[in-house]
């Protein structure tokens, strides 16, 4: 009898401390905002759904506040949005940081009023000001991926092949390059040779024109790999329509939906993504858990995110400073299983 | 003196609009006059108010000045490069000061010297100095300033106001002395009412009008040093369509188009109504793009509605006659 | 001397040098990059002369008389992204109705421009000022900042950058292109040869006297204004069926292409001089000047830099070479004897309609 009373208060002090500190109650009103890089591209859509999704199961009676700037003014954009949302008080802001460290001194104001910095998909990159990043997956794997990708296409005897990406300053995209380029050192890879790196800020008609700057100047590349959902679409399209489609072939980061005709007519024989909408999802579920105090952003914190499980708080082994969480799988795509992702 | 007829006309209107503005605001937030919140509205915009002071004067000597948003990029950018390039802070920023002043000059040149129209003259600085800003920086951001740099244009030093904020009030009432009480604010309106008149009356038009041109790149130049001292980085695109509000906060200030009127009481009262107006936006979030088409919008009307008014002011006298 | 000064204009010589121009350009950067002439060079020099070639037709009338649209890159955008919706949205539709659509949407944009203008009084640099930041606004509200994707279009749209119609040799001429070409036939004709036309230049070059002797100077503004809008709006369309994917920052910044490619064609930025062939050749050596940059390497930011220097020179040289030359013709006509002071009046260095 007492070795069950001693058991159940073991338990019970066990829970208190550690286990169920992570139990997120719904009901709570906390004012949100999600701010993506910038307003217009159809993965932040699919982010903003997730998000929506999560405010539903959560029950947060303040509607979610999703604001970007232009593509034009992102950064200054996305620290005047910080500021204002900061003399709104809100409770937690939710950001795919597209402004480098220059958006540090107004996280760090907002933490100072007690507001909970959440960065997904795009990180601080030294970490100040931020509570927590939400990463879709581990950015070192994901340089091993395109690196298999570019392997993959370009056949054994390998070739040039050259990165179209989307902002110089992006953290995500920045830290992309850096793990694949750390991945091509592998003797695997070295037959791969990387020419050239250009940057097309997210921007259709400017990745357009550096897709086609990129075969003009170097006429033997035999793949662009572009690591922004973007970014790949307009250099397939470029291809597509200078008649390149079977000289260089395109790879990297894209949707399904659009990129379904490109993959199909082999102009884009493999590219990756994860859920845009569960990275949504999970941000927004840390935020909240986060500003009600269910969990502190701390190593070691977890909790659970809903439909998609349990979750926990560790250290971002990408950056010198930083906590993270880690999200999970991306897919590969290719002609056969775009159709149905496609159609999703 | 400002005549007390004159205040109920432009400047009265502009100084109704702002209470209405205010107290929109106000009723939307509860925040909104605390010194907070004031800060942070000077704050945001403080770099276009500062060059919106020598575009009053560009404009009432009958030019107009497009390339200012692209000298403050150069001389943003020059500074961040110059720094990456090792050289000590301080030589930087006056280096980066000499080049806004050097562009200035130059469109003043071609304005004064040569003769072409302002408009083209200072449009092809608009894309040139971009362009050029763009060379020496290319794609990239250029950040990590020594701390006492990003003091000046973020930290509050003075009381709540930043550095920023001082050198506003202070070049506010150089610009309104030099205007309002010395002779050569008289000259300056002289050339914009009838340049042929001044020249032919002995007033050194080029010389006024090179030295206005220069002073409106070196105020940029300053500007856009400290835009980057308030970001923290500088970029190649910084600054990109500021020309709009600087030139809006002028026009909606009374100052015609043509040259040769206005006062920089109007032009302190329509900063204040645009400020309120975007910070008002920016906290019922509304953003970027369509903050802008607003002060499109207040631009057209700034010179509409003193034509109609005009156009109306005669039909009625033709009929009362 | 006599015989060329009765058969050529000045501003004639002015577009010849442009052409001889262009042709030592493409020569000299013949021999410096590899690869030059092939059809790939000619395709990516057509991309972009063809887009900046439409809306600089409509620009160039305006600054015929004495005004300037800086709102035609975000007429372009507006057009592009707003057709391109709709058709994603009725992927039946008829092609032609499409193109009449954006045109017509494009000339109504343009309507707002020529009204403040032309009746309002209010300047053009104000009023397209304005427009470019209103249109803009109004194109990233009512789209929600979304983007029109290519998969939604149908195929004749995506396929229409790739239609050759000719081929000649290794140039191969597309349907967009041509589109481009048939508009600056028309429109030159137009300009030459109709009333209205020769009526634009008069306004241009002295508005003064347009007016004393009756010319119908507030609806042929309006007009400019009308036409400028409705070529941006089919210059919407082309960019819609080159890129597909439409944003709404679509045409950010081709207004101050197209104000160069306009400049640097010798069309006179006081008004009542330069031609729609001018224009064109403008763009073309812009577009020459782009591509050949690229190719040498040379960073494409080069690029801004030199065009301010460009519209710069242009202006300065138009300034003061074509007033040089206007005197020498006028005096030949009236055979003044050289050192007497020419009867042809200086002009005045506005800047507005008055």
């Amino acid at each position: 009898m007492s070795k069950y009373l001693l058991v159940t208060a073991a338990l019970a002090i066990g829970m208190a401390s550690g286990g169920l500190a992570g139990d997120v109650t719904p009901g709570k009103g906390v004012d949100m905002v999600l701010l993506p890089k910038f307003l217009g591209i159809k993965v932040f859509d699919q982010a903003h759904q997730g998000a929506l999704e999560a405010e539903k199961e959560l029950e947060n009676p303040k509607p979610l506040k999703y604001l970007g700037p232009t593509p034009q003014n992102s950064v200054a954009g996305q620290i005047e949005i910080v500021t204002n949302a900061t003399t709104q008080g809100v409770g937690a802001i939710m950001i795919s940081n597209n402004s480098g460290d220059q958006i540090v001194p107004a996280a760090k104001a907002a933490q100072a009023k007690g507001i909970k910095v959440v960065t997904w998909d795009s990180p601080i990159p030294s970490a100040e000001g931020e509570d927590v990043f939400v990463a879709q997956v581990d950015f070192t794997e994901i340089g091993k991926v395109m690196a298999d990708m570019a392997l993959s296409i370009m056949g054994a005897n390998g070739g040039k092949f050259a990165i179209l990406s989307a902002s110089p300053d992006a953290a995500n995209q920045n830290a992309w390059i850096a793990s694949m380029k750390e991945a091509l050192k592998d003797p695997k890879y070295a037959k791969l040779q990387l020419v050239d790196i250009v940057y097309g800020d997210d921007q259709q008609e400017k990745s357009y024109n550096q897709a086609n700057a990129l075969v003009d100047k170097h006429p033997d590349i035999k793949l662009i790999m572009a690591p922004t959902s973007v970014g790949i679409v307009a250099a397939a399209k470029a291809m597509q329509d200078g008649g390149l489609g079977d000289k260089v072939k395109i790879s990297g980061l894209g949707l399904p939906s659009e990129m379904l005709a490109y993959t199909k007519s082999g102009i884009a024989p493999e590219f990756a993504l994860w859920s845009f909408t569960d990275l949504g999802y999970l941000a927004y579920y840390t935020a909240y858990a986060l500003a009600t105090g269910a969990i502190k952003a701390e190593e070691g914190a977890t909790f659970k995110a809903g439909r998609m499980g349990e979750y926990k708080i560790t250290k971002d082994p990408t950056r010198a400073k930083g906590l993270r969480i880690l999200m999970g799988p991306f897919t590969v795509y290719n002609k056969d299983n775009i159709e149905a992702a496609a159609a999703k | 003196m400002i005549a007390l007829g004159r205040l109920k006309s432009w400047e009265g209107l502009l100084l109704a609009i702002l209470v209405v503005v205010v107290a929109m605001n106000v009723m939307r937030s509860p925040y909104y006059l605390g010194i907070d919140n004031v800060v942070n509205l000077f704050q945001l915009s403080i770099e276009k108010i500062i060059v919106a002071l020598t575009m009053t004067m560009i404009i009432v000597s009958g030019e107009i000045d497009l390339s200012v948003a692209s000298i403050m990029g150069l001389a943003a950018v020059l500074l961040g490069c110059l720094f990456k390039a090792g050289i000590p802070m301080p030589a930087a920023i006056l280096i980066a000061l000499l080049s806004g002043l050097a562009a200035g000059l130059f469109n003043g040149f071609w304005v004064a010297q040569a003769g072409l129209p302002s408009l083209a003259v200072t449009l092809a600085g608009l894309i040139g100095y971009r362009g050029l800003a763009r060379v020496f920086i290319q794609d990239h951001s250029i950040g990590g300033f020594p701390a006492w740099f990003d003091t000046i244009g973020q930290q509050r030093t003075v009381g709540p106001l930043t550095i920023s904020i001082m050198i506003f009030f202070i070049l506010f009432v150089i610009v309104a002395v030099t205007l309002h009480g010395s002779g050569l604010g008289r000259l300056v309106y002289a050339i914009g009412n009838n340049t042929q008149a001044a020249r032919y009356a002995g007033v050194r038009v080029k010389l006024i009008k090179l030295c206005l041109f220069g002073a409106s790149g070196l105020v940029a130049a300053l500007a856009g040093i400290l835009y980057g001292a308030r970001l923290g980085s500088v970029r190649g695109d910084i600054a990109t369509g500021f020309e709009l509000d600087i030139i809006t906060m002028v026009l909606l200030g009374g100052v015609s188009i043509f040259g040769g009127s206005g006062n920089i009481i109007g032009v302190g009262l329509s900063i204040l109504v645009i400020l309120n107006l975007r910070n008002g936006m920016g906290l019922a979030n509304i953003t970027g793009d369509t903050q802008t088409s607003v002060v499109g919008a207040l631009l057209i009307l700034s010179v509409l509605v003193p034509n109609l008014m005009h156009t109306l002011k005669t039909k009625w006298k033709e009929r009362k006659t | 001397m006599n015989w060329l000064q009765r058969r050529v204009r000045p501003e004639q010589i002015r577009e010849l040098s442009l052409l001889l121009l262009i042709i030592l350009a493409v020569t000299i950067f013949g021999s410096l990059i590899p690869y030059y002439y092939t059809s790939r060079t000619f395709d990516r020099i057509a991309e972009s002369v063809t887009i900046i070639g439409i809306v600089g037709i409509g620009q160039t009338l305006v600054v015929l008389t004495r005004n300037i649209d800086l709102s035609v890159g975000s007429i372009v955008g507006c057009t592009a992204y707003f057709i391109g919706a709709l058709i994603a949205g009725n992927n039946g539709i008829n092609p032609l109705a499409a193109i009449l659509l954006a045109i017509a949407m494009g000339a109504v944009m343009g309507a707002i421009n020529g009204v403040l203008v032309a009746w309002a009084r209010v300047p053009s640099i104000i009023v397209t000022l304005g427009t470019l930041a209103i249109y803009r606004g109004m194109l990233v509200d009512l789209s929600g900042a979304r983007t029109v994707t290519s998969d939604s279009l149908p195929g004749w749209l995506l396929n229409l950058a790739r239609v050759n119609l000719l081929t000649i040799g290794m140039v191969r001429i597309g349907a967009l292109f041509t589109i481009a070409l048939s508009m600056v036939v028309i429109f030159q004709i137009g300009t030459t040869y109709l009333r209205a036309g020769r009526c634009i230049y008069a306004i241009g070059s002295n508005p003064d006297a347009a007016l004393l002797i009756g010319l119908p100077f507030r609806r042929l503004v309006f007009l400019v204004f009308v036409i400028s809008g409705a070529l941006s709006g089919l210059a919407g369309f082309v960019m819609l069926a080159r890129f597909g994917n439409i944003t709404v920052e679509a045409g950010r910044g081709l207004e101050l292409e197209v104000v160069a490619a306009v400049v640097v064609g010798g069309v006179n930025i006081f008004g009542g001089s330069g031609s729609v062939v001018g224009a064109t050749l403008g763009a073309v050596m812009l577009g020459i000047l782009e591509q050949s940059l690229l190719r040498l390497q040379i960073s494409e930011f080069w690029r801004d830099a030199l065009l301010g220097l460009l519209i710069l020179l242009a202006v300065a040289s138009d300034a003061v070479i074509l007033q040089r030359l206007r005197t020498l013709w006028g005096r030949a006509e009236l055979k003044v004897a050289p050192g007497m002071p020419p009867p042809v009046p200086e002009t005045e260095k506005g800047v507005t309609n008055p």
